[in-house]
């Protein structure tokens, strides 16, 4: 990778949930931690998600689901970076996640998950780490 | 006096000298970590005017003397009731889930429990959104947050079991909606009119607060301005034809829990009040008329007990001076924050780490709350940040630790019991200046609707809760089990959880399908040539800013137009909110 560019990051809001203090939090924490940050605001699907996220030529998705809906929506943005080749996109969840849901997130393809309480500069560690 | 003044000056300054400063250099501090008030620091202070009477204006002291609860809270303990079930006449647990079928049936089954409260009903947010279920963004939400509404046919289903001794002008309704608040109103109105009943029985409350939903919580739909429009129609609306109904239930809650500071809470929402204030003036109404219908809903949210206290306090003087000086209100309770509860904590201030601790810190809301003009209740139930659904244990423990407060300590046997505290006071001062002077400059902004069009409070909001994280991340600030105390000498402290199945997990999966097959066939079946002819009014209409639309969106309601088809109406003719860019 080219030392000069900065990690990508594209931090969204998936689906109606309107909670956006996480979202907001990360997406100001990473950008301060010395990430490209892109933040999607609400409502958008999981295709507008991939889209947004090989338009912008991201390296990281963030999502951020609160409303309970986070196995399908998750599994639906990850079916959709699959078929456009895109899944060497690195993704990532927060929110309110039971710890039983985390393992079944993981198993999809999800590279972390960071429920509440989670200080942002252990995000950017972890994506420093994988990338 | 001034020279009682003058003296403490003096003693002060000495033991800064002689007993503090030694102190401070003792330990090798920089400053005191305490600080102690005297007379020196509400020099100022004029009781009548700026405590007052309970139940006096400004009302600092609280809105009444007592309230409703207080009264028989004695008579309660020995009858032992129950407040979360919803006695009968009172307002229901919140609650919903599922088609609206689901939701009417969970509701039969509480009723034969003796749960008997008013429906106090969540929507999806596919319904929050204006969305009918067969929308492609709705999604996997449908019935999920709360219960899926598309038309009246589905509100009509919920209230199937409230009649007789549960008929609808004998127990509140609630309905936690904002953006389509309008059409759930018309949908109330028309039940009331099938049913017989006049309007003027109806009682209960929408929340109708849209414009919290820009700064905090997300479900709006319209612009600003155009949001306000609707907002003014249901003012007018409501007080013209159903003055028992409250209009909105304004909240400072959500943006506290947004991220706002103490003061950003204050003065935004009371901002956003003003402009609430204003459209129903511009609706042609007397302040008088409309504004005694206003509610809100739970200011604050933290665990700095003081602060909140003085915040209260704080909070119910700028709103009385507001309403009566700016708005030339006679009538007190125009000038009244009524509100469920006063002080909490604050979800927010909830951990996942060693989640039980969560009760300590509801019972420190609860003093706060008692202290502060309200019911001392211990909210919320300690395992809060483990996701929806409050176990038994938990909700048994909020409850008994409500109690204790009012019965075994005496916590709300006094009314504004740090009223003439040297501290209090001075706090109170503090608070009230600083939210007066954001409120100013929101007000140079062109008010509210401005404030929120440009982003400002959006990003400030986001900033302040940036700086709280990175405050905890840096142990500025400082919470037990999260950020100190967290080493292996600390251990986990756990009891058996038993969460109540309350809403079956199976009519949850299907809720989506058999939603959308009623829609289907509810939009095949309906009149649609009226549908048609009464959305082309309703459009008509739209457009022309000085007509009220709530009697078009009652005719709709009437003829099964679905909620999405008249939001789609005000989307074409009002267009979309845009989200507000965060660099």
């Amino acid at each position: 990778m080219n030392q000069e560019r900065k990690i990508r990051v594209l931090i969204a809001k998936p689906g109606l949930d309107g909670h956006e203090r996480g979202a907001r939090v990360v997406a100001y924490g990473l950008r301060d931690a010395g990430f490209e940050v892109i933040y999607t605001g609400l409502r958008q699907s999981p295709s507008q998600i991939c889209s947004a996220a090989i338009q912008e030529d991201v390296d990281v998705i963030g999502l951020s689901i609160l409303s309970g809906a986070h196995l399908s929506l998750t599994n639906k943005l990850i079916d959709c970076l699959k078929s456009q080749e895109a899944d060497d996109i690195i993704v990532l969840v927060g929110g309110i996640i039971p710890d039983e849901d985390s393992k079944k997130l993981k198993e999809m393809g999800v590279a972390g998950v960071f429920t509440a309480g989670t200080p942002v500069s252990e995000i950017a560690q972890f994506i420093k780490e994988k990338i | 006096m001034k020279n009682q003044l003058e003296d403490i000056k003096k003693a002060k300054e000495n033991w800064q000298e002689t007993i503090l400063n030694k102190r401070v250099q003792r330990f090798n501090l920089k400053k005191s970590p305490t600080q102690f008030y005297t007379p020196t620091d509400i020099e100022s202070h004029s009781f009548l005017e700026k405590v007052g009477f309970p139940g006096e204006y400004p009302f600092t002291a609280g809105n009444n003397p007592f309230d409703f609860w207080r009264a028989y809270a004695e008579d309660a303990a020995k009858m032992g009731y129950r407040p979360d079930w919803g006695g009968a006449g009172g307002v229901g647990k919140y609650g919903g889930f599922g088609t609206a079928e689901d939701y009417r049936d969970y509701l039969k089954r509480m009723h034969a429990m003796n749960r008997k409260g008013g429906p106090n009903i969540a929507f999806d947010l596919a319904t929050q959104c204006g969305l009918d279920s067969d929308s492609e963004m709705a999604e996997g939400e449908i019935g999920r947050v709360g219960v899926a509404i598309d038309s009246f046919q589905d509100f009509q289903t919920i209230y199937e079991p409230y009649t007789g001794d549960l008929e609808i002008d004998k127990v509140p309704s609630n309905f936690t909606i904002n953006a389509p608040a309008a059409i759930i109103i018309a949908m109330y109105a028309t039940l009331a009119e099938k049913r017989g009943i006049g309007l003027t029985r109806l009682k209960g409350t929408p929340q109708n607060d849209i414009l919290k939903e820009f700064i905090a919580r997300g479900t709006y739909i319209y612009p600003p301005k155009e949001s306000l429009r609707l907002f003014r129609d249901t003012c007018a609306f409501c007080a013209k034809n159903m003055p028992k109904l409250n209009i909105n239930s304004i909240g400072g809650y959500h943006i506290r829990e947004a991220g706002a500071t103490r003061e950003q809470d204050l003065a935004f929402s009371m901002s956003n009040g003003i402009a609430y204030l204003q459209a129903g003036i511009d609706a042609g109404l007397a302040i008088d008329e409309f504004a005694p219908q206003f509610t809100f809903n739970a200011f604050g949210g933290s665990m700095q007990i003081y602060h909140e206290i003085a915040f209260q306090r704080a909070a119910r003087r700028i709103w009385a001076r507001t309403v009566k000086e700016r708005f030339c209100a006679k009538n007190k309770r125009s000038m009244l924050i009524r509100q469920p509860i006063t002080a909490h904590i604050g979800c927010i201030s909830t951990t996942k780490q060693r989640t039980i601790n969560n009760l300590p810190r509801a019972v420190i809301g609860g003093i706060a709350a008692g202290m502060s003009g309200g019911i001392p209740g211990a909210f919320p139930p300690f395992d809060e940040p483990l996701g929806l659904g409050h176990s038994l244990e938990a909700v048994q423990l909020q409850l008994d630790a409500t109690r204790i407060m009012i019965y075994e300590a005496g916590i709300a046997d006094i009314n504004d019991p740090w009223a003439g505290s040297y501290f209090m006071e001075n706090l109170t001062d503090e608070i009230e200046a600083a939210a007066l002077k954001e409120m100013d400059k929101i007000e140079k902004m062109g008010g509210a609707i401005h404030a929120i069009e440009s982003g400002y409070m959006t990003r400030a909001i986001a900033k302040s809760a940036y700086e709280r994280q990175k405050r905890i991340e840096n142990q500025e600030d400082l919470v037990v089990g999260v950020n100190c105390f967290d080493s292996e000498n600390e251990i986990d402290v756990t009891i058996n959880r038993i969460v109540e199945d309350t809403y079956d997990p199976k009519l949850m999966e299907t809720a989506e399908a058999r939603q959308k097959e009623k829609l289907e066939k509810l939009k095949r079946t309906r009149d649609n040539t009226t549908v048609l002819s009464l959305l082309n009014t309703l459009r008509d209409h739209a457009s022309d800013e000085s007509i009220n639309l709530m009697p078009d969106i009652c005719e709709c309601v009437k003829n099964d137009v679905t909620l999405q088809e008249i939001c789609d109406v005000f989307r074409d003719v009002f267009g979309e909110a845009q989200p507000v860019k965060l660099f």
